[in-house]
């Protein structure tokens, strides 16, 4: 699966990057890089997820060909 | 040109919801008239030179394009289903935006004022705080902040 990050983000990951295909739901994505990156616990709490260019739950179940973007919280305007 | 204006009856305006240009906010003016408007409302939200107590020198916008597009479309028409209104336009700009000039700009034209002013306020505060787009202050003193619990 690929990952794409945005905002504040990038100052904890890249910009993109691949995962391996064991991670199952987006609540375990969340999980899996808040252990990778552990300075971005918070934040990570406080974000969307989006996939296919839609919002999902915490229990939509990912599979390998899925793109995810994490959005933090929106500061437009 | 993403469709991105909602129209209460004939009137249409073509315009991109985000864009990396700067906004003429004169000419989304010029083109917001309608004839069964009595009040057009324009909002401008612009970069000032101060945040925190810090002197900022410019921001910067990220969005997620497709979405931030297609939120703002919904955003529009949900105004319009809450209210009669003639015109409703948003666009965001993406990229770097200097002091005083325009980061969004939302316009609503309704019969009388008050729909248009209610209208531009309930669709500004959802693009900030809905669409995915990001601002990333640039500080005098050399720093950036990137926002994302909103104070506005």
């Amino acid at each position: 699966m690929k990952i794409q990050v945005f905002a504040v983000l990038k100052e904890y990951f890249d910009k993109e990057f691949e995962l391996g295909d064991d991670i199952q739901d987006i609540a375990s994505l969340q999980g899996h890089l808040a252990r990778l990156n552990t300075e971005a616990q918070g934040i990570l709490q406080l974000c969307r997820f989006a996939v296919h260019d839609e919002f999902v739950e915490e229990n939509y179940k990912i599979t390998k060909n899925d793109t995810i973007c994490i959005f933090p919280p929106s500061s437009g305007g | 040109m993403i469709r991105s204006a909602y129209s209460h009856q004939a009137a249409e305006v073509e315009i991109a919801a985000i864009s990396a240009q700067p906004l003429d906010v004169v000419g989304l003016l010029a083109g917001a008239h309608h004839p069964r408007a009595g009040a057009v409302v324009l909002f401008s939200g612009e970069v000032r030179n101060h945040n925190d107590g810090m002197a900022v020198d410019y921001l910067e916008y990220e969005a997620h394009e497709a979405m931030a597009a297609k939120m703002i479309k919904t955003i529009l028409e949900d105004a319009n289903k809450k209210w009669p209104l003639n015109i409703a336009v948003a666009q965001h700009r993406t990229g770097k935006v200097a002091v005083g000039e325009t980061a969004v700009v939302v316009i609503t034209a309704s019969a009388h004022r008050s729909e248009a002013y209610q209208a531009n306020e309930y669709i500004i505060h959802r693009i900030k705080h809905e669409a995915p787009i990001w601002k990333c202050e640039y500080f005098s003193d050399g720093t950036k902040k990137w926002g994302g619990n909103c104070n506005c």
